[in-house]
């Protein structure tokens, strides 16, 4: 089963355009990156620059309107995420609780949907793209 | 350059409800779209946070708190990662997708090696490259 692992670092929600994590964190976290590879667990993964460097689009009666970062009303935001592949949450859970995160940092995981997921007439509306997304189904 | 769009979960997606055929049938033929254009690098959706977790780290121990979480507008049900040359082009593709009724997606820049400057050490570098290299092996 894939896990998305969500880092959501409080108070990157008003973080200054080009802030950057320190040094002595990149390193604890190249390593812990390390050990998730090591252990065939790791799929993917990125750090986001902070929300005042992107954008929002909502669709009101479907119609796009757009909003430069950063977004007042945003508690909680993203700062990175690693896909991995496990055999079920309590791995997932576990996986996590080893980050080297900080104390104002949560990390919330999620489980990423498989076609298999979804309805047979679903799946057949959805033929093809699941080659679109540049891996194949596990 | 590299952008993470973040789909936001909705009263829908929190509580199961799979999206129509037409919907997936829309997003099919966007997601089709994109990967033409080079653009899209992979999209996927999450289960509701009623099968994930949430951690948090205090004093080097992690506390673990399981979902749902409460329904903010934080809360995420999916994302793609796209390239493209700025932010206004990745913000022109995301008003073509075929979202509507008060949807809401995030747009924000994925960190490259060369953000971080001096703090990625040549080793960090280095690790980094490897990593990355077997993962896309995946």
């Amino acid at each position: 089963m894939r896990f998305m692992m969500l880092m959501i670092p409080a108070g990157y929600a008003t973080a200054a355009a080009g802030t950057m994590p320190s040094a002595e964190a990149i390193a604890a976290m190249g390593k812990y990156n390390e050990a998730l590879k090591e252990a065939g667990v790791l799929i993917t993964l990125d750090g986001l620059h902070p929300p005042s460097m992107g954008a929002r689009v909502s669709f009101p009666g479907g119609k796009p309107v757009v909003t430069d970062g950063p977004f007042a009303e945003a508690k909680e935001v993203l700062g990175g995420y690693w896909m991995i592949d496990v055999t079920c949450r309590e791995e997932a859970i576990a996986w996590a609780k080893r980050c080297p995160a900080s104390e104002n940092e949560v990390i919330e995981i999620r489980q990423v949907m498989e076609m298999s997921d979804f309805p047979d007439d679903v799946q057949e509306a959805a033929a093809g793209s699941t080659e679109l997304q540049g891996r194949p189904e596990h | 350059m590299r952008f993470m769009v973040i789909v936001k979960a909705s009263k829908d997606s929190e509580a199961g409800v799979m999206p129509s055929t037409e919907l997936i049938a829309a997003m099919g033929k966007f997601n089709a779209e994109m990967v033409k254009a080079g653009v899209m690098q992979a999209g996927e959706g999450l289960h509701p946070s009623s099968k994930g977790a949430r951690l948090t780290y205090s004093g080097g121990r992690a506390g673990v708190r399981r979902g749902p979480f409460d329904l903010t507008n934080d809360l995420v049900s999916g994302f793609w990662l796209i390239e493209t040359k700025s932010l206004d082009e990745a913000v022109d593709w995301m008003k073509r997708a075929p979202f509507d009724g008060g949807a809401e997606i995030e747009i924000r820049q994925v960190f490259s090696a060369e953000d971080f400057g001096e703090a990625l050490t040549p080793e960090l570098r280095d690790q980094e490259a490897r990593l990355r290299a077997q993962t896309e092996k995946k």
